[in-house]
C-alpha cells in the first residue's frame, strides 16, 4: 500500500547568518491511510515545528513532503490554502473557533468556503454533529459552550470536509481530563469506524496512548518510534511512560 | 538613557505607528492655519466692501472649523493611545512608575505636537496661498495673491493648537492613572453578543425616515405638514426626526437586513460571504453611533455644497432672466466705449400705477412694436400683435407660488381703464430693475393711455459679463436719480458671484475638511476593527480560504461599511436640496450631481486606501 504521507530528510532552519537555529533536521517517516499517528518529545524538541511544517501552514527549508502524489514543497501560497481546504483538516489547542459563527456555522465554513450546495452542507454537519455529540448546540455561540464542547465542535469543522489527513495540535490541552477523554475516545472511534488518518502533536501520555502508532522527537530528530500493536491501552500507557523517561522529556507532563 | 531620549527613540522606532497620529495632527494644523490666514489675509479685505460680509463668514466658519477640529483630535488622540496600552502596561509590568511613564508620554506629545505645528504651519502657508488664488478667482476678480506670512494667523494658530496639545496630553495622563495592570492580562473581549433586531426600532427607523422624506418633498405652501410646524419649525422637526430616523435605521433595520441575509443560507452558506455577514452584524450596533454621524455629516456636507455650489452655477442664469439687457437706465444716452456694442436702443415708455387691494404697484407700459424690435434685438423669436384691448404680461420675477396670475383676466388700471391678459411671459426684454413688470400694448393703445412718459435707454454688448469698466463709464456720467435706475449685467454679475463665490470657497473648504475627517474617522475605527480581527484571519488562513478570497471578503465588509453611511447621506442631501431649490426655484439638478460625484469621488479614495491597510494588517497576522 502506497502511504498516504510521505517525508522526506526534512529540515527548518530559523534565522540567518551566524544565528541561525535548527528546529528540525533530516525527518523522514510515513504514514498510512487510516493511522492514528501521535508525535511526542520534550518542548522545545520541534513538535509544533513539524506539525506546521507538514500541515502547509509553515514552508521547511529543506526536504520533501508528499501527501498521495502532490509534493507540498513546491506549491505557491496560493495554492498551498487551496490544498489545505481540499485536503487537510485541523484542530488546535485553543479551538480557534470564530465567535462571531454559531457553532453550526463555525463547522458549515469550510464546506461553504468549497462552494458546496445548501443541502448536502446541512447534511453533512448533522451527522458530523451527531457523532460528536454537539447537536443540541449547533444554534449556540461560541462563548456560550464549555472548552470541551469548543473543541468538540472544532473537531468537527476539522473533519466535516472529510480531509485525508486531520491535523490535530495538543487537542486536548485546556481540557479537564472528562472532556479530553471524550474527545479522544471520539478521534479514536472516527479512525476505526471511517479510516481517517490522524496525526496529533501531545506532551501528555494519556492522550498519546489512544494512538497505534507514537513518534518521538529530540532537538528536532526522530529519536525513537513505538507500535501499540496488541497492547491494550493501559499497557501501551505504561510503555510511553518509560520512553519518556528514557529520552528524559516530559516526565514533569505524567499525569 | 534620560527620560527624554527613551521619549525621543520610542518615536524614532514606532515611526509608521506615530505617522498616522502626526499625519492627522499635521493635518489639522494645515486646515486651521489655512483658514485664518485667509481671515487675516490683506489683499483680501482690501477687494471689496462685500468681503466684510466674507469676513463674518470666515469667522463662523473658523468656529464650526475649530471645534470640528476638537472632535477629531480627540478621536485620534484615543485611537493613538489604544493602541499603546500594551506599551505602557509593559512599562507598568517592568516596574516604571506611572508618574514617569506619564512624564514620557508627555514629553512624547510635546515632541509630536512641536513637529506637527511646524510642518503644519509651513504646509498651510503654501497651501493658503494656492487658496487664496481659487478665491479670488471664484469670487470673479484678476489674481492679485502676493505671498505674504500673516503674524496673525501664525500667534492665534500657535496659541489654539498648544492648548489642544495640553488638553490632549491629559487625556494620555488620564489613560495611564485609570489603567490596572490586571487589564493587560484580560482577552480583549469575552464574546460581545450577537445583536437581535428589533422590529419595532426597525419600522419606527423607516417611519421616521419616511415621514422626513415626504414632509421635505412637499410643497412647503400648500402642504398642511408645514403649516402646522410653520416654516421655522418644520425644517427643525424634518431634521430631528431624520437624525432620529437615521439612527434607528443603523441600530436596527441593518440588523435586520443583516440577520435575514445570514438566514438565507443559500446565499450565506457561499464561500465567504458568511464570515463578512457574520463581522459585521457583529460590529453593526458598537458602530451604529459612528455610522449615523458619519451619514449625517456626510448629508450636511453634501447639502451645503450641493446648495452653494447651485446658487453659483445659477448665477449668471439668475442675473440673465432678471436683466435681458446688458445696461438700462432712465433718460438721455451718454457717451461711451462703441467696441462690442450689439445694440443702443432709446424707448418710449410710460409708468403706469396700479392700485390693488392692499397696495399700489408701479408698472411699466411698452408699445409692441418697441418690444419686437427688443426681442429681434436680444435674439427672442417671439413676435407680438395684440388686440385692442388686449395685453402681455412681462414679469421675470414671475413665482407661480407667490405671484398672482392673471391670465385670462382683466387689469385694471388707475384711471378705471382696463386691459385684457392675453398672455403672460416670465422673461421680460426689459430689465425688471427700474422697469419691474411690463403690460405691453399695441401702438395705437399706447398712446391712448394716460401716464408719464419716460425715455428708457437700453444697451446691448458682447461679451457682456467682462463689460465692466463700460459699464463704470456709464455709471459715472449718469445724474444721482438716473443711478438708481441703473442696471448693469456685468455689475450684478460681479457683486452676485463675490457673495456666491465665497459661499461656494467655505462651503467647500468646510465640506472637504468633514469629508477628509469623515474619511478618517472610519478609516481609524476600521483598522481598529482589523487588529482585533486578525486572529479571525489567521484561523481562516489555516482551514484553507488563499489570500484572494480574504481580500474579497475584506473588501466587500468594507464597501458595506463605507457604502451605507454614504448612501444614506447622499439619500437625506437628495431631499434637503429638493426642499431647497423649491424655496429658491432654482434648477441646481446638474451642479448637485456633479457635487456628489465629486463627492463619491474623494470618499472612494480613502475606500481604497482603507482597503488596502485592513488587509495589510490581515495579513500580518498569519
Amino acid at each position: 500500500m502506497t502511504p498516504l504521507l510521505k517525508v522526506q530528510n526534512v529540515g527548518k532552519t530559523y534565522g540567518k547568518g551566524a544565528n541561525t537555529f535548527t528546529a528540525l533536521s533530516n525527518i523522514s517517516f510515513e504514514v498510512a491511510k487510516g493511522e492514528f499517528v501521535g508525535v511526542m518529545g520534550p518542548s522545545g524538541a520541534g513538535k509544533s515545528t513539524l506539525l506546521n511544517v507538514l500541515a502547509t501552514i509553515d514552508t521547511p527549508t529543506t526536504g520533501e513532503i508528499i501527501i498521495e502524489d502532490t509534493n507540498l514543497a513546491r506549491m505557491k501560497d496560493a495554492e498551498l490554502a487551496d490544498f489545505r481546504r481540499d485536503n487537510l483538516g485541523f484542530i488546535f489547542q485553543d479551538y480557534n473557533l470564530l465567535d462571531s459563527l454559531t457553532v453550526r456555522e463555525n463547522i458549515v465554513l469550510p464546506l461553504a468556503i468549497a462552494k458546496m450546495p445548501t443541502k448536502a452542507i446541512n447534511a453533512r454537519v448533522d451527522r458530523i454533529a451527531e457523532l460528536f455529540g454537539i447537536s443540541e448546540l449547533l444554534n449556540k455561540y461560541p462563548y456560550q459552550i464549555s472548552g470541551g464542547q469548543k473543541q468538540r465542535t472544532a473537531s468537527s469543522r476539522a473533519l466535516v470536509t472529510e480531509p485525508k489527513l486531520i491535523f490535530a495540535d495538543e487537542p486536548t490541552g485546556a481540557l479537564d481530563s472528562k472532556s479530553a477523554t471524550d474527545l479522544l475516545e471520539s478521534l479514536s472511534d472516527l479512525n476505526q469506524s471511517q479510516a481517517a488518518t490522524i496525526m496529533m502533536v501531545t506532551h501528555d501520555a494519556f492522550a498519546a496512548s489512544f494512538c497505534q502508532r507514537i513518534l518521538f522527537i529530540q532537538d528536532g530528530q526522530l529519536s525513537k518510534e513505538i507500535q501499540r500493536g496488541t497492547l491494550t491501552r493501559k499497557q501501551f500507557f505504561q510503555e510511553i511512560l518509560q520512553v519518556l523517561s528514557s529520552i528524559g522529556g516530559g516526565v514533569n507532563d505524567v499525569i | 538613557m534620560t527620560l527624554f531620549s527613551l521619549a525621543r527613540k520610542n518615536i524614532q522606532r514606532n515611526l509608521s505607528n506615530y505617522f498616522l497620529y502626526i499625519a492627522s495632527m499635521v493635518f489639522s494644523i494645515v486646515i486651521y492655519f489655512t483658514f485664518v490666514t485667509l481671515k487675516y489675509n490683506d489683499d483680501l479685505s482690501a477687494l471689496k466692501q462685500s468681503s466684510q460680509q466674507i469676513k463674518g463668514l470666515m469667522s463662523a466658519s473658523s468656529v464650526v472649523l475649530l471645534f470640528f477640529i476638537v472632535i477629531f483630535m480627540a478621536y485620534s488622540n484615543s485611537f493613538f493611545m489604544k493602541k499603546r496600552k500594551k506599551e505602557v502596561a509593559l512599562y507598568s509590568l517592568l516596574g516604571v512608575r506611572k508618574q514617569k511613564i506619564g512624564l514620557m508620554l508627555f514629553f512624547e506629545n510635546l515632541v509630536i505636537g512641536l513637529v506637527s505645528l511646524v510642518f503644519g504651519i509651513l504646509l498651510g502657508f503654501f497651501m493658503s496661498q494656492g487658496l487664496l488664488m481659487i478665491l479670488v478667482r471664484l469670487m470673479g476678480y484678476e489674481v492679485v495673491g502676493s505671498l505674504t506670512f500673516s503674524m496673525e494667523a501664525l500667534i492665534n494658530t500657535t496659541g489654539i493648537f498648544t492648548l489642544l496639545f495640553l488638553f490632549t496630553s491629559l487625556q494620555g495622563y488620564r489613560v495611564i492613572y485609570q489603567f490596572k495592570l490586571i487589564d493587560l492580562f484580560h482577552a480583549d473581549k469575552q464574546g460581545e453578543q450577537i445583536p437581535r433586531a428589533s422590529l419595532v426600532a426597525a419600522l419606527l427607523g423607516t417611519v421616521f425616515i419616511a415621514f422626513g422624506y415626504y414632509t421635505a418633498a412637499s410643497d412647503m405652501f400648500t402642504s398642511k405638514i408645514w403649516r402646522f410646524f410653520t416654516v421655522l419649525g418644520t425644517p427643525l422637526m424634518v431634521i430631528g426626526v431624520t437624525i432620529a430616523g437615521t439612527y434607528l435605521l443603523f441600530h436596527s433595520v441593518s440588523v435586520f437586513v443583516l440577520t435575514a441575509l445570514k438566514k438565507a443560507t443559500s446565499w450565506s452558506w457561499k464561500g465567504l460571504n458568511l464570515i463578512g455577514v457574520s463581522q459585521l452584524l457583529y460590529r453593526i450596533r458598537a458602530n451604529a453611533k459612528s455610522l449615523s454621524i458619519i451619514a449625517i455629516l456626510s448629508a450636511t456636507t453634501i447639502t451645503a455644497g450641493g446648495g452653494v455650489f447651485g446658487m453659483y452655477y445659477n448665477a449668471e442664469a439668475s442675473v440673465r432672466q432678471m436683466l435681458p439687457n446688458t445696461f438700462m437706465w432712465k433718460g438721455e444716452t451718454v457717451e461711451f466705449s462703441q467696441k462690442d456694442v450689439l445694440f443702443n436702443e432709446a424707448l418710449a415708455v410710460k409708468n403706469l400705477r396700479v392700485d390693488n387691494e392692499f397696495s399700489f404697484f408701479e408698472y411699466t407700459l411698452l408699445k409692441e412694436s418697441d418690444y419686437n424690435r427688443l426681442a429681434k434685438l436680444q435674439g427672442k423669436d417671439k413676435e407680438l400683435h395684440i388686440a385692442d384691448g388686449s395685453t402681455v404680461l412681462l414679469d421675470a420675477a414671475f413665482d407661480e407660488r407667490f405671484s398672482h396670475d392673471f391670465t385670462g383676466e382683466d387689469f385694471k388700471l388707475q384711471n378705471g381703464d382696463s386691459f385684457h391678459v392675453e398672455k403672460m411671459y416670465t422673461e421680460s426684454v426689459l430689465n425688471f430693475i427700474a422697469a419691474g413688470t411690463v403690460l405691453v400694448v399695441n401702438d395705437q393703445e399706447f398712446k391712448a393711455t394716460d401716464g408719464d412718459e419716460i425715455m428708457m435707454q437700453v444697451v446691448g454688448l458682447d461679451n457682456d459679463l467682462k463689460q465692466q469698466d463700460v459699464s463704470k463709464d456709464i455709471y459715472q456720467q449718469l445724474s444721482t436719480e438716473q443711478q438708481e435706475s441703473f442696471s448693469s449685467v456685468p455689475q450684478s454679475y460681479e457683486d452676485s458671484l463675490a457673495t456666491v463665490g465665497a459661499l461656494l470657497f467655505v462651503g467647500s473648504f468646510l465640506g472637504l475638511v468633514f469629508l477628509a475627517a469623515t474619511g478618517s474617522i472610519i478609516y481609524f475605527k476600521i483598522l481598529t476593527e482589523a487588529e482585533e480581527d486578525q486572529a479571525k484571519y489567521a484561523i481562516l488562513n489555516k482551514i484553507g480560504v488563499n489570500s484572494k478570497q480574504i481580500l474579497k471578503t475584506v473588501a466587500g465588509q468594507v464597501a458595506v461599511i463605507f457604502s451605507a453611511p454614504l448612501i444614506v447621506g447622499i439619500a437625506h442631501s437628495v431631499f434637503a436640496l429638493l426642499a431647497f431649490s423649491q424655496l429658491f426655484n432654482m434648477n441646481i439638478t446638474k451642479p448637485v450631481i456633479l457635487w456628489m460625484i465629486a463627492y463619491s469621488a474623494i470618499y472612494f479614495i480613502y475606500y481604497i486606501f482603507t482597503v488596502r491597510s485592513f488587509y495589510k494588517i490581515v495579513r500580518q497576522g498569519n
